[in-house]
């Protein structure tokens, strides 16, 4: 069986059933009032964010320069214990300097370009960091979301792999609601391979309801305020 | 899986029984309704928001075949690649092939409830390719080889200790628990590696955008992130209905399906892909491929009452809410389809002559309805799909009525409306019933209507009737 073949005949039997199908009404879209959050001012929204964030049991901190996201940084890996991270390459975490960073304070700071290929990376990611540290291109206040372009310099993995994520989140990138990051994310001509909202720590209810974080993907989210 | 709609009766019993030596039905759905009302509660209007999302489904269903070609154009210029299938057996048959193709010892498999309706676990396996469920409860399942009994939460009914039995028996532990969080992190322990080896990712699709040739995925653990991140391949199998016109409309649409399913706002992880990774990047899948599977859903679109059950977002608000459904649990529809929403889908898809009880399991109280985000009237379905049934000239394969009980409503229909008739009817059925009558009640009868004293007992039939009386009553006045 060539795929070929069955290709366009699949495609088209399909279609033509369905084109030759009764058409009926397209109904009116009823108003839609829109969302409380769409009216919130600067200072509400960062507060807003942070409350919807704690109560999906993230951690938020604030820290009003890079100097101050850093020095907390250095207190988390304290308090964590933590001796490796992998860290993203995205304009926000660069800004950070996590390498001189690491070095400072004795952590090992790994990032995607420190690897030849996927497989390489994916052995790190998985098994030999204890926190992944990302930017954010968005986050959402509505829900206490973060919003991720994933790219060169935002890997997959980094937020998802480890058990411990650490989000670095400029006060400026929080918006009120989902539908102006989506018309950033998609008003370009290239869509980004892979846009992500996270909104807390990966959870499960699949074992008799009973509700526990850290499924999969991290069981703890900290976002880092910044600004 | 092995289908088993048309013993639904039998299924049912042995649901009600089971079901209640377990406080599952007892408390998760009303627990999952509460929540729903709560994470409903703080849109600013929660029936414009509903009925919001019904206009969106149904637009959807109306311009199907356009969205479906814009779909299409607009993914394959992300670089994704669109296969078509008719039937499930084209599905399963291309992505075991690409499997073997691309020379995967595995798969590892995101939620995703078409997968389960096309049985491409089955088909992987007999083609040597292992399949790994990685959502929690289908993971459960998987092993234990039973079907789900929600569709939410598949694994929801089962105990910690069969758990504990199940992953001590697999190896997927070391010291034996009953403690959830300790089992759920067997398993992540376990599935770990699994992402890690991962070439070759299967997932679902909640929506896909015509707009920008873009599919979206719900979750809460990360197992569909992983499956989309880790692997070479990936493969996204959706049904042809899932398609929405615009990313506004999917933002709506994640926030009521998020709020109807399980009282978030929005579940942990929303991804959506447009097109696989770029060279640049150094995870993500090199190929994505979008499977768009009909599996009889274009004969059902040809119908314009039926297309409604494709308007269906699976969100489980009607199976929490069903009075049959918390009474049965998940076991008794006999597919992966269940509770309100797989009495309306299971009917066209499988057949109405094979599913006779699913759809006459309805008691009609439209609590389904009040609560879809989607706009089905799942009781008029299935009153359309009793009387397709009684005519039998339909392309869903009606059966018939068996011929007395057809005959017997012909009778009935000619008796209500002649009342010598009636009286006549009555006068020669009074002695035939009172025959079963003990201390004041009948308990049973044989033959025909032997089925309508399962559950409930008769009155004996009065000695004279109201008009009887009457005459009586006048005469010593």
């Amino acid at each position: 069986m060539s795929e070929d073949r069955i290709l366009p005949s699949a495609r088209n039997e399909i279609m033509g059933r369905l084109k030759a199908a009764p058409k009926t009404k397209i109904p009116i879209r009823p108003f839609l009032p829109p969302l409380k959050e769409a009216s919130l001012g600067k200072e509400e929204l960062i507060n807003k964010f942070s409350e919807m964030f704690t109560a999906e049991t993230g951690i938020v901190y604030r820290a009003k320069s890079n100097d101050q996201a850093l020095e907390k940084l250095t207190e988390i890996m304290k308090q964590e214990g933590l001796k490796s991270v992998m860290v993203s390459t995205d304009n926000v975490v660069t800004s950070l300097d996590l390498p001189a960073w690491g070095n400072k304070i004795g952590v090992k700071v790994m990032s995607p370009k420190d690897f030849k290929g996927r497989d390489d990376f994916k052995d790190a990611v998985f098994d030999r960091v204890e926190a992944g540290i990302t930017g954010v291109d968005f986050a959402v206040a509505e829900s206490g979301t973060l919003g991720l372009i994933h790219d060169k310099d935002q890997a997959r993995l980094i937020s998802l792999a480890p058990i411990l994520h650490i989000a670095i989140v400029p006060v400026e990138r929080v918006f009120p609601v989902y539908e102006p990051v989506i018309e950033r994310v998609f008003k370009k001509e290239k869509f980004p391979s892979q846009f992500v909202f996270i909104t807390g720590p990966s959870m499960t209810g699949d074992i008799q309801g009973h509700l526990f974080k850290g499924m999969h993907g991290p069981r703890r989210v900290i976002v880092i305020l910044v600004g | 899986m092995q289908i088993s709609t048309e013993k639904f009766t039998e299924l049912a019993k042995k649901g009600v029984e089971k079901a209640r030596a377990r406080p599952f039905l007892k408390m998760v759905p009303h627990f999952l309704y509460q929540m729903r009302e709560a994470g409903l509660a703080t849109l600013p209007e929660v029936s414009a928001a509903q009925a919001y999302g019904a206009a969106i489904r149904s637009e959807a269903l109306n311009r199907l075949p356009e969205l479906l070609e814009e779909f299409e154009k607009n993914a394959t210029a992300n670089g994704a690649k669109v296969f078509w299938a008719r039937t499930a057996k084209e599905a399963n048959e291309y992505i075991a092939n690409l499997a073997t193709e691309r020379g995967a010892e595995f798969v590892i498999k995101g939620k995703s409830m078409v997968t389960e309706e096309i049985g491409l676990n089955e088909h992987l396996s007999e083609h040597g390719i292992e399949p790994w469920e990685a959502d929690l409860g289908e993971f459960i399942i998987q092993q234990m080889h039973c079907p789900p009994f929600h569709i939410v939460g598949p694994a929801l009914n089962i105990s910690v200790e069969e758990i504990r039995d199940l992953f001590m028996a697999k190896a997927i532990m070391k010291e034996p628990t009953l403690d959830p969080v300790e089992l759920g992190w067997a398993a992540r322990l376990f599935l770990r590696e699994k992402f890690h080896r991962a070439e070759f990712g299967v997932t679902g699709v909640n929506m896909a955008v015509a707009e920008t040739g873009t599919i979206i995925n719900l979750e809460n653990e990360g197992n569909i992130r992983f499956a989309k991140s880790s692997p070479k391949t990936q493969v996204s199998v959706m049904t042809l209905e899932k398609v929405v016109p615009t990313m506004k409309d999917a933002l709506h649409l994640i926030r009521l399906l998020s709020r109807n399913c399980s009282g978030q706002k929005i579940s942990a992880y929303v991804s959506m892909d447009s097109g696989p990774k770029k060279e640049s990047e150094i995870d993500g899948p090199e190929e994505l491929i979008i499977v768009i599977v009909d599996n009889g859903r274009s004969r059902i679109y040809q119908d314009p009452q039926a297309r409604d059950a494709l308007r269906c977002i699976r969100c489980a608000a009607c199976l929490n809410i069903c009075p049959v459904y918390r009474q049965i649990g998940g076991y008794a529809y006999g597919w992966v389809y269940s509770g309100p929403m797989g009495q309306v889908l299971m009917p066209l898809l499988l057949g109405l002559d094979k599913t006779q009880d699913i759809y006459r399991a309805c008691t009609l109280c439209g609590a389904c309805k009040s609560v879809c985000p989607a706009g089905i009237d799942h009781p008029n379905l299935m009153l359309y799909y009793r009387s397709m049934d009684l005519s039998a000239d339909h392309p869903f394969h009606g059966k018939k009525r068996p011929w007395r009980e057809v005959r017997f409503f012909q009778a009935w229909g000619m008796a209500v409306q002649r009342f010598w008739m009636w009286n006549l009817g009555i006068s020669m059925t009074r002695p035939l019933m009172n025959k079963n009558s003990h201390n004041g009640l009948i308990r049973e009868m044989k033959g025909a209507f032997g089925g309508w004293f399962r559950k409930r007992d008769f009155p004996p039939m009065a000695e004279k009737t109201f008009h009887e009386k009457w005459e009586e009553i006048k005469k010593t006045h």
